[in-house]
């Protein structure tokens, strides 16, 4: 995570997600798959095939893309559909686009009620008898029973969870970099699902973007930088206030 | 020898040695800014080197010049409030924290008998001029105990004349010793932990001696805690003279 500036000197925290190996494995149309869209196989992160099982190696091997350590669905409408084995970049996103995240949070293991659902607990003194951190009463009288889902001790984190309506500062196109406003569940190096948002607020954000996505065919010279209108460049000389 | 006239040569002295002093001149005057240090973790080299390259490029466009804690300086930032629209603080340098972009000092002084602390981000744009008043280093890497010293010891004058200093010269270490405020001080800082070498203690012996019983000498000892900067910096040095003399 880094600070960010904007041109009225107002700072910004910002995550670095990095777009490493992205290649689209497959396509999936709406009747196959039973939805109400046709689907994208899009695979993240190259990892060794040797560790994965042979059943496994057959999506790679058909788009002719190494092993991937993850694969995720995106829904698609049909004017987007990319044809398998094109690697994706982080200058399909634009800056002043807003963007929801996905990941799995952090894994707590096995948490108390106190932590886990944020609980108030008992008091530490004043005649407390070996109850400092537990639930009290799960339940009343009338209802003679434990409702479904009520809020227990148990494994905390590590969960698919999702940030929305991010906005994106900042795209580096030499190191696939997307700079994200705020914090994205999930640790730091972790694998990250990066998808348009889907806030009604931000419906027609996007002005123009790179459709279905942006091909590094050499047609379009992007800059190594692609910058929002509002963020402070370092070329620019320091803030004034008139 | 045989000379022309019969008579020994007259005696020429050897020329004088020329002593070059290349390499201890170079070792000296290098000063790599703290921030600079990406801190041990597991986060991808990526992350600095990218960052590094945006720190590189604010200090081209402005000044920002070498201190430490303990050095005067005068800040000049961007107000929309302020009538002039623009706010100047002098203060000494209590801290650097931060590394990366979001680095920052803590400028300290006594003004009107109330003791200020203006926290500085390093690379915020608002900052339109940073002043080196007086260029110096003090015992210690972190001066918050002067929060519980007496007053005199922050104080310095807002329209101070920078200091003239020569360009080749050491640092000068100032070994004052500070006097505190009578106890409670915020934090104990006769303990150990703290490791404080500019106050001079006007505390009982047996108060002393009770205070080592927190000392904890097997820190220095502790090879996991070892963090060897002196290639990682090499590095980066050679990058940021790369990079500042396009």
């Amino acid at each position: 995570m880094m600070p960010i500036w904007t041109k009225s000197g107002e700072k910004h925290a910002v995550t670095l997600l990095k777009v490493q190996d992205c290649h689209v494995l497959r396509y999936v149309s709406k009747e196959e798959s039973g939805g109400k869209t046709a689907k994208l196989l899009v695979g993240g992160k190259n990892v060794s095939p040797f560790s994965k099982p042979e059943s496994a190696h057959e999506i790679f091997k058909e788009a002719g893309v190494p092993q991937k350590q993850k694969v995720t669905t995106f829904n698609v409408t049909d004017d987007a559909i990319i044809k398998p084995g094109t690697p994706l970049y982080a200058a399909h996103f634009r800056p002043g686009q807003f963007v929801d995240v996905t990941a799995k949070t952090i894994g707590k293991g096995f948490q108390g009620v106190m932590k886990r659902w944020g609980f108030k607990g008992q008091p530490a003194s004043h005649g407390q008898t070996k109850t400092h951190r537990r639930p009290g009463a799960i339940s009343t009288n009338k209802a003679a029973k434990v409702y479904c889902g009520k809020k227990m001790p148990g494994k905390m984190g590590n969960i698919y969870r999702t940030s929305f309506g991010l906005k994106v500062w900042r795209i580096n196109t030499k190191h696939d970099i997307i700079y994200v406003n705020g914090s994205v569940p999930g640790h730091t190096n972790c694998l990250v699902k990066v998808r348009d948002s889907k806030l009604p607020t931000y419906k027609n954000c996007n002005k123009n973007p790179p459709f279905p996505t942006f091909f590094a065919d050499g047609d379009e010279e992007l800059p190594e930088d692609l910058f929002d209108e509002e963020i402070f460049q370092f070329t620019d000389p320091s803030v004034t206030f008139s | 020898r045989v000379s022309s006239d019969g008579k020994p040569p007259k005696f020429q002295p050897p020329p004088k040695p020329v002593i070059i002093d290349r390499k201890t001149r170079k070792e000296e005057r290098r000063f790599l800014s703290p921030e600079f240090i990406p801190p041990r973790g597991r986060t991808d080299p990526l992350k600095y080197y990218i960052e590094r390259k945006d720190m590189i490029q604010r200090r081209k466009v402005f000044n920002i010049p070498e201190f430490y804690v303990g050095s005067v300086l005068a800040v000049t930032t961007a107000d929309p409030f302020a009538s002039d629209k623009s706010k100047r603080f002098v203060g000494i340098c209590i801290q650097r924290g931060g590394k990366g972009l979001g680095a920052t000092f803590v400028l300290r002084n006594v003004i009107e008998d109330q003791g200020v602390e203006i926290c500085y981000e390093l690379y915020s744009p608002r900052i339109q001029a940073i002043e080196v008043l007086k260029l110096e280093k003090r015992l210690d890497e972190n001066l918050t105990y002067l929060r519980d010293a007496l007053p005199e010891y922050s104080t310095f004058d807002v329209n101070m004349k920078p200091v003239p200093r020569m360009d080749q010269e050491e640092i000068p270490v100032n070994k004052l010793q500070v006097r505190m405020k009578p106890k409670p001080w915020s934090k104990r800082w006769e303990r150990p932990k703290y490791n404080i070498k500019g106050i001079k203690f006007e505390l009982p012996e047996h108060k002393m001696k009770a205070a080592q019983k927190w000392s904890q000498p097997w820190l220095e000892f502790d090879m996991l805690r070892e963090y060897d900067t002196s290639k990682i910096e090499e590095k980066i040095r050679k990058e940021l003279s790369e990079e500042l003399e396009k």
